[in-house]
């Protein structure tokens, strides 16, 4: 019974350190607007430069 | 001991709050931003913990649905992103829900995100269908039972062929995404320009054949619905489009409504076209047409416009916490695209309607009670800058209370009597996206005078597509009974979905020399008047 | 060739909407009925008591109060029109009748209700919803609306509408298209006894005047073309087809022929294709189902979606070159216009990439500015049409 109590507090306990870490990591990401900075720096030069690049079907 | 610590937190971060900043003369919405036009700011807004929280909580809900969108088949939405220059628009999704509900604070906060994290699920939910079946990308088991339906015909009536899936075919590669991205179309636009096609004609049909010469349509169904709806160059780009989906063994029929929707005859011919697309559809599918399954989504659809006209009693006060590009891009979305097919919207708007119920029962003002001018926004606005609304309330308090394509089509559908729901349908359809009041005579344009005193505005603001041949020919009228009538008026210039003829900042200045010059009144937050976001999505 | 007898006094017939045989004709006691658009079938306007009036605006350079009310973003022949309006040009009509059928035509067709431009006693303006497919949904909404909107509003002027009237008025019609369609057919000739320009002015004093007084005249210069004797040498390099919207200014076409070309077919707004076909009436039909049926299959407005008509705008291009031996096809489209944008691009496309006939667009204001410029792209094309035929001469020899 002690064993699972110990198992339990020391689940709920992971749990709450990962969602903590998830929270921090996330609201840090959304704080610091860190996602659109990637996706503007990094992502869609990237993709513009391979779509500029594309072979495309083009006709009427 | 809760709202004192909120309270406490709020008092030590209020220096970050760009409200706070402009109210104090110490900055404002701008400050956060970064200064290379491109319209990335260096933070978030601090909201307050709150609304702060509220938001984070809507943003991390919108995360789940796109990581949902990409788990339920990741191959087809990566093969996706690397085939269409469009879909790889679409990851400026969290940019955009920032920028349309900057400023927000409270209920406008509440209902803002219940909205777009509806419009991000029914988004990410139909693109992933969309690309699962594209046959250009391999296919899916829904691609044969799928029909491809112009962005501006109204889905309603396709809910009697419950096992076939309709789907708008311009909605995703150009229609909503440029809303996001206002570098998108002109791409689109230059394709189609490099083909001959005058610089002149209405930019979002310039895009859309830009889109069939460029092959960025995704491939599915056996079947497309084309029409007229809107307008001219509507029905001029269904021909180019046509022989794109032709070349891709798909069948197009021109479904057409009358131009003159308020006419008797003209609901007559609209209803006889509605009863040849639903035989057309039955014919190339080989299926029949299910009434009863139409009565269950038309019950949908009715239940959305009764909210929807207890909505409009509501934004006659001024305690409505919905309104500016919450209350247009939702209705945008739940009218062009759901259309009654998902009771889901049907929840949202019970919530939503619950909030303002409220907020009228306690007399919220909303924007802090800052808005200074109720204005009405008449004609199709410019979709590079889906937040013009939301500028025009941090910066001048000015509250776009309605917008024109939000009073589409409201009759009611009768659920019951097969003929009859016919007729409804007829009118309803033909009362679409930048057409009820836009076109079918100077009555429909004319009755923005009626909506602004309905709805207990002082000004009408009314954009003036430089492309738009039909409004361009009410321009003097517009004007003089803006006059006669004694309503402040202005008019935005903006070219729908070209950022390059009239940038986003040329259309501020329209409304900072409005303000400034013939109303002598001072913005709410510096920062905002003059900026430059040229680079922005 | 010798001048034809009546070219001036046609040509001071187009100087001006109100010119000597509307004066007459209205002295008479006749109503005059304006109208813009193919999609407003003429043979209608023309019955007995009435006549019909296309309305142009010619000379008019600038448009100051056409471009406040419409913007100068808009259709130049729109504006052009309302500018003449408001000047008093149209004060003869009683009644315009308009169609839906480009937004830019039927704003400008709204000002008249609006502003009143017209001061004539009684004067009505009615819009019509014009169909966008031909079937037989299309014709019925056609029918009602011209039954409704145009039908009897000239009933309601006085204006006997009974079958009769409307048979007399489809006799009418047929006559001047039979002169007309056999005016137009000299120039299938090698060596053409009619110039397009004066082709182009004998079509246009058939829209703008009242038929029973100009068509003696017609009948005469039909007499003199049949006995005309052309040049021995041609003065032309190549032969064309013009395609387009509003054409109504035959100085476009003498711009034209000035270099090097020949207009024998003219398939644009104003031209006789469509326009001058015999109106038939079917088994069971009345006189006026076969009117509206007969605009409706003939018209090849850019703006008609459904396949067949699609279909129809090239084809008839593609038969014209063959009946009337063109060398090319000349597609214009007027500043501003959505429809014939987007037709210009896609029939050159289909004519030159899928029919092998040679186009050349061109894009005009609704007055001959910008002449120039034109001159240069029709030099070029001719040009390009005169060295393709030696090259096709050569390869044969």
């Amino acid at each position: 019974m002690k064993k699972l109590i110990s198992f339990v507090f020391r689940l709920v306990k992971r749990i709450i350190k990962i969602g903590v870490l998830l929270f921090v990591v996330t609201f840090g990401i959304y704080m610091s607007n860190a996602e659109n900075k990637l996706i503007y720096d990094v992502v869609r030069p990237l993709l513009n430069k391979h779509y500029d690049n594309q072979a495309r079907d083009r006709r009427i | 001991m809760k709202e004192k610590i909120i309270s406490f937190i709020d008092q030590k971060l209020q220096r970050f709050d760009p409200i706070w900043l402009a109210e104090n003369g110490k900055g404002g919405q701008r400050t956060r931003y970064r200064d290379d036009g491109s319209g990335i700011a260096r933070y978030r807004e601090w909201r307050g913990v709150e609304d702060t929280f509220q938001d984070y909580t809507a943003w991390l809900k919108n995360l789940g649905y796109m990581g949902a969108m990409v788990a339920r088949d990741p191959v087809k939405v990566l093969k996706g992103i690397w085939e269409y220059r469009w879909m790889g628009s679409f990851l400026a999704s969290f940019a955009f829900v920032d920028r349309i509900y900057e400023g927000y604070r409270g209920r406008e906060l509440d209902i803002a995100n219940i909205h777009g994290n509806a419009i991000v699920r029914i988004l990410t939910l139909r693109i992933g269908l969309i690309l699962h079946n594209d046959a250009r990308l391999g296919g899916g088991e829904m691609t044969d039972k799928m029909i491809g339906l112009d962005e501006t015909i109204p889905p309603l009536f396709t809910a009697g062929f419950p096992t076939l899936n309709a789907e708008p075919m311009q909605t995703m590669p150009e229609f909503v995404v440029c809303d996001v991205d206002q570098h998108l179309d002109p791409y689109y636009i230059d394709v189609a320009e490099s083909y001959g096609l005058a610089p002149d004609v209405c930019s979002r049909c310039s895009a859309e054949t830009g889109v069939a010469i460029d092959d960025a349509f995704p491939v599915f169904g056996k079947l497309v619905l084309s029409t007229n709806q809107p307008c001219n160059a509507s029905e001029a780009t269904s021909m180019f489009q046509r022989r794109r989906f032709h070349q891709k063994g798909i069948e197009d029929y021109p479904f057409v409504f009358a131009m003159q929707h308020n006419t008797k005859n003209g609901n007559d011919y609209s209803k006889e076209e509605l009863r040849q697309a639903i035989q057309k559809i039955e014919e190339v599918y080989d299926v029949k047409y299910d009434w009863n399954a139409l009565f269950e989504k038309a019950k949908n659809m009715n239940h959305q416009n009764q909210i929807e006209l207890e909505k409009w009693e509501i934004f006659a006060t001024p305690f409505s916490p919905l309104s500016g590009i919450n209350e247009s891009l939702y209705k945008l979305v739940e009218w062009a695209l759901v259309n009654g097919h998902d009771e889901y919207f049907n929840e949202i708007d019970d919530k939503v309607i619950g909030i303002m119920r409220q907020a009228v029962k306690d007399q919220y003002l909303p924007y802090k009670g800052k808005t200074r001018h109720r204005a009405f926004l008449w004609g199709p606005s410019a979709m590079y800058y889906t937040d013009f609304p939301t500028w025009a309330q941090n910066c001048w308090g000015i509250d776009i209370v309605l917008n024109m394509d939000s009073t589409m089509g409201h009759n009611m559908i009768n659920t019951e009597d097969p003929e009859q729901a016919l007729t409804d349908l007829a009118k309803f359809s033909e009362k679409g996206v930048m057409r009820h009041h836009a076109v079918g005579g100077w009555d429909n344009v004319n009755a923005v005078w009626e909506w602004a005193n309905r709805l207990n505005c002082d000004m009408v603001i009314c954009n003036d597509n430089v492309a738009c041949k039909g409004m361009n020919g009410v321009h003097a009228l517009l004007e003089e009974q803006a006059q006669q009538l004694g309503f402040k008026f202005v008019f935005l210039p903006h070219d729908l979905e070209d950022c390059r003829t009239i940038p986003r900042k040329e259309i501020r200045k329209a409304i900072n020399d409005y303000m400034s010059i013939v109303l002598n009144e001072e913005p709410l937050d510096a920062t905002l008047v003059d900026f430059d976001d040229a680079e922005a999505w | 060739m010798h001048d034809l007898k009546h070219t001036l006094f046609f040509e001071t017939l187009l100087e001006e909407p109100f010119n000597d045989l509307v004066k007459q004709a209205v002295e008479d006691g006749d109503v005059a009925l304006g109208y813009n658009c193919y999609y407003i079938p003429e043979t209608l306007l023309n019955l007995p008591g009435c006549f019909s009036s296309r309305l142009r605006a010619p000379n008019c350079a600038a448009t100051p109060i056409g471009d406040y009310y419409l913007t100068n973003r808009n259709c130049p022949y729109s504006r052009a029109i309302l500018e003449r309006a408001v000047e008093g040009s149209y004060n003869y009509l009683s009644a315009l009748f308009g169609a839906e059928a480009c937004s830019a035509m039927e704003r400008m067709e709204e000002h008249f209700e609006q502003i009143h431009p017209v001061k004539h006693d009684p004067f009505v303006t009615t819009i019509i919803d014009a169909p966008l497919k031909s079937d037989r949904a299309a014709l019925v909404y056609y029918m009602n609306e011209l039954r409704d909107k145009v039908v009897a509003k000239i009933a309601e002027l006085g204006v006997d509408t009974s079958d009769d009237a409307l048979m007399a008025a489809i006799e009418d019609h047929n006559e001047v298209s039979a002169i007309i369609t056999e005016i137009g057919d000299f120039r299938k000739l090698d060596n053409p006894t009619v110039t397009g320009y004066e082709f182009h002015v004998i079509q246009l004093v058939s829209e703008v005047c009242p038929h029973k007084l100009i068509l003696p005249y017609l009948k005469e210069t039909l007499e003199e073309i049949r006995e005309r004797t052309p040049d021995a040498k041609p003065d032309f390099r190549a032969r064309v087809i013009v395609a387009g919207s509003e054409i109504d200014d035959p100085e476009f076409t003498k711009l034209l022929e000035f270099c090097g070309a020949r207009v024998v077919g003219d398939r644009y707004c104003f031209g006789a294709k469509p326009g001058r076909e015999p109106i038939e009436i079917r088994d069971g039909e009345s006189p006026f189902e076969a009117i509206c049926r007969h605009y409706l299959e003939t018209n090849l407005c850019a703006r008609f979606m459904s396949e067949d008509k699609i279909d129809q705008r090239t084809d008839v291009l593609e038969a014209m070159v063959k009946e009337y031996k063109a060398d090319g096809v000349i597609i214009e489209s007027m500043k501003f216009c959505e429809f014939w944008s987007y037709e210009k691009v896609l029939a050159s496309h289909i004519l030159t990439q899928e029919r092998g006939i040679p186009t050349c667009q061109i894009e005009k204001d609704y007055t001959l500015t910008g002449a120039g410029q034109l001159r240069t792209r029709f030099q070029a094309f001719v040009e390009g049409l005169e060295i393709k035929k030696l090259d096709t001469a050569g390869k044969g020899a």
